[in-house]
């Protein structure tokens, strides 16, 4: 297939993700209501000392991002259940890469609408000022979640047949994810602070190059998963 | 680099000698050390509409899964067109259509959702798509219900949306199982009418089904499966296959032959 066949098959996916999405509005509205649930409790769990808070915000923005983006993957696997669409979806002549690819853009984007809820509550609830770190925060939050996409969408494979998946998905992806974690948490604590030691570039690197990996081993391994 | 695709030798240079559309050597599936199949050795003709008799529990599904590439032999091989299936299984993929018990449609889709999804990722041009969309519903009689969500149909309305699913691919090889299922009385007219339209195209098909007195009439042979085994054999367009003249030896498991190659 060639590479404009196949990121028209990954748009076609990620297209019918986005859409079947949107249509079951519960899911979308329960997994933001529960992003934003707990930077709040967090932040309760914290007390009201607010310069604690703020010093925290980076790490509690990126565990909300985390629990709610595992709901957010699993959901876009839950779809392929749908009366043995993941059997047929494994029919198409197409290259199993721009299938994973096309749920990982849906994964992107839906990790991306949790960004856009959750940075500006994080502002809110903890006192940080947004405005000055803007750019290097986009960036954070742009790379730290195309990589949780990447792996979320990879696992969020391996674990759609089992019964336990529920369960299977955190314990295979939290470990995986734990340099994501710290980079990215690095990363946006860097530019919140306006970046007094120079260290944001690197860890926005670091990030990338996550993300390039993680996104080859996703597309060159996931055609397994949807054999039985 | 590119790679060298494997074909059987009766498929390539041999017009006035081609390949059977569906042959298997000594084809077993294990589940939990239990054979769903075991030793389905079979050869079907190109153009023939062949139905797939047995029991419950006979083995029609499994071997139809084999050959739709959607699960692999635990012994054996099968070929599509004289494409190994474990080898080649993207290029049988574009080779096959395959009705499956379940119908795979995304249920917050619409009708025409769906269809236009599987359009694409059967390869049709977005303009084609487009026009063949409401030409494949209004053939199964869903015309005036494109626009409605599936998870609102009937089973009946589902089937016909997966059989209509079929007809916008141009596959060579047919896997049906079941197709009269969930169809009310003018479902299975239309099931009937389609099978006559692909065997006068010449489309070979396999088609697993208890509704016996609806295909046979029209089918050019019949193959009886019991606990996995084929016992018997019957009409034109089907047989026991050959010895095969290329690849692996039999009984090779195929995680060690085809599985590997195609990784």
């Amino acid at each position: 297939m060639t590479v404009g066949a196949q990121a028209r098959i990954a748009l076609a996916v990620a297209r019918k993700d986005a859409m079947a999405e949107l249509r079951g509005r519960s899911a979308i509205s329960s997994t933001l209501f529960f992003a934003a649930l707990v930077l709040l409790l967090f932040g309760f769990a914290l007390g009201p000392d607010a310069a604690h808070l703020a010093q925290a915000a980076p790490g509690l923005l990126w565990l909300a991002i985390v629990f709610a983006g595992l709901l957010a993957v699993a959901r876009l696997h839950q779809l392929e259940t749908d009366d043995g669409a993941l059997e047929q979806l494994a029919l198409y002549p197409v290259a199993r890469r721009a299938i994973y690819l096309g749920k990982a853009l849906a994964g992107f984007g839906a990790m991306l609408v949790l960004g856009a809820l959750l940075v500006p509550l994080m502002g809110l609830l903890y006192a940080v000022d947004l405005l000055a770190a803007w750019p290097g925060l986009v960036a954070a939050v742009l790379l730290g979640t195309l990589g949780f996409a990447a792996v979320g969408t990879f696992y969020a494979g391996v674990t759609v047949r089992l019964r336990a998946r529920e369960v299977m998905l955190p314990l295979l992806v939290l470990p995986v994810i734990a340099p994501l974690l710290l980079a990215a948490v690095k990363a946006t604590s860097a530019a919140l602070s306006g970046d007094p030691f120079g260290e944001l570039g690197a860890w926005l690197q670091l990030l990338a190059a996550f993300d390039i990996v993680m996104l080859i081993v996703g597309a060159g391994t996931y055609g397994f998963l949807l054999e039985e | 680099m590119p790679q060298t695709i494997y074909v059987s030798p009766r498929a390539v240079g041999a017009p006035d000698n081609p390949p059977p559309a569906i042959e298997t050597f000594d084809l077993a599936r294990l589940y939990d050390r239990r054979p769903a199949i075991a030793g389905v050795s079979l050869r079907v003709e190109r153009g023939a509409v062949v139905a797939l008799l047995g029991s419950n529990g006979a083995g029609k599904t499994t071997l139809l899964r084999i050959l739709a590439t959607t699960i692999r032999p635990s012994f054996g091989r099968a070929e599509i067109d004289g494409l190994d299936v474990g080898r080649w299984p993207e290029l049988v993929r574009g080779r096959i259509g395959y009705l499956s018990h379940a119908t795979g449609l995304y249920d917050d889709l619409t009708a025409a959702e769906n269809l236009r999804f599987a359009a694409t990722l059967l390869g049709l041009e977005p303009p084609d798509a487009r026009e063949r969309v409401p030409q494949v519903l209004a053939t199964v009689a869903l015309g005036a219900e494109a626009d409605r969500r599936v998870r609102d149909f009937s089973a009946g309305m589902r089937r016909r949306v997966a059989l209509a699913r079929l007809l916008l691919g141009s596959p060579s090889v047919l896997l049906l199982d079941e197709p009269f299922e969930s169809l009310d009385e003018a479902g299975m007219q239309l099931m009937g009418e389609l099978l006559h339209a692909w065997q006068r195209a010449g489309v070979t098909c396999l088609v697993a089904t208890h509704a016996a007195e609806r295909l046979l009439p029209q089918a050019n042979g019949s193959v009886h499966l019991e606990a996995g085994i084929v016992t018997a054999i019957g009409g034109r367009g089907v047989g026991l296959s050959d010895t095969p003249a290329a690849g692996p030896p039999r009984s090779v498991p195929a995680a060690s032959s085809a599985g590997e190659a195609s990784r």
